[in-house]
């Protein structure tokens, strides 16, 4: 009989694991997509991953040192969704467009 | 199976899927909906690791503002099914998914051979959570020990939102016509 112990045991290992995959997701996303605002959704995702493995280490260190930095990259990274969007909404109105495709017309 | 490995599985299977779903739905609207959803099943496994105040906090902020500011834009925008949503180039795209993939094997990787081993339990902050309040310990960490962090993060905020309503308001910068 094979050792399942891998899948009824869940160990921090799992839940990095876990937060890798979706950390490569947004990083997949922000390479293949050509949408502006899809890609703030995926530097999201990725700081979600990142969240997630400071949850993580915070609880098998028994620490809240990590939580405290989750609530800093969350404050971010609102702020940064707020600015990103903002961007795109002035680039919108002179492009019609939010497709970066345009992005490189951006200098005068 | 115990339930908590049910329950880890099922978390990870709906993150992951809707994780995917926002980088492969042709139509933003979908991709943001599929966003809210990976916030949230983000915010269960929060709680699997019993930082409650954070999982209320990533669905307030993430799945409620952060969302709310996407999906306000994207309306704002009217967008359609895009006709390129995916960059083009046969080669560069394999090269980019190959990058990813390794990537995505290197950290696999690295995590395997460092093997956190220990199984997860009831940690030291469950233990401080019954005895002092489950929130009482997160304050004092942010509020006696990162204060400064939290203030500097106030200053942050006021400049980003005067920030933000100066560029929307900008009339085009560089490209303003006269």
């Amino acid at each position: 009989m094979p050792d399942i112990s891998i899948l009824t045991t869940i160990t921090p290992n799992h839940y990095l694991v876990l937060s890798a995959c979706l950390f490569m997701i947004g990083v997949a996303g922000v390479l293949l997509r050509r949408n502006l605002i899809v890609l703030f959704m995926s530097i999201e995702l990725m700081l979600n991953a990142v969240n997630l493995s400071f949850v993580t280490f915070s609880h098998s260190f028994g620490k809240v040192d990590g939580q405290v930095m989750v609530f800093f990259v969350m404050t971010i990274a609102a702020a940064e969704a707020a600015v990103g969007l903002a961007l795109a909404v002035s680039i919108f109105k002179r492009f019609k467009e939010v497709n970066i495709r345009f992005f490189e017309h951006l200098k005068g | 199976m115990t339930a908590d490995a049910f329950l880890f599985w099922f978390l990870a299977a709906l993150t992951i899927i809707s994780a995917l779903s926002v980088i492969l739905m042709t139509n933003p609207i979908y991709s943001a909906l599929s966003l809210a959803m990976t916030m949230v099943s983000v915010a269960a496994i929060f709680v699997t690791l019993q930082a409650y105040f954070l999982a209320g906090v990533q669905i307030i902020v993430y799945a409620g503002a952060v969302m709310v500011l996407f999906v306000m834009v994207l309306m704002l925008f009217d967008l359609k099914h895009e006709l390129q949503a995916f960059t083009r180039g046969r080669f560069s795209g394999a090269f980019k998914i190959a990058s990813i993939g390794s990537l995505a094997g290197l950290l696999v990787g690295a995590m395997y051979s460092a093997r956190i081993n220990s199984a997860l339990t009831e940690s030291s902050i469950a233990a401080n959570a019954t005895s002092k309040g489950a929130i009482t310990p997160l304050a004092e960490e942010l509020f006696l020990r990162n204060v400064f962090g939290f203030e500097a993060l106030g200053v942050l905020l006021l400049v980003i939102a005067v920030g933000t309503v100066a560029l929307s308001r900008s009339k085009g910068g560089t490209h303003a016509r006269h």
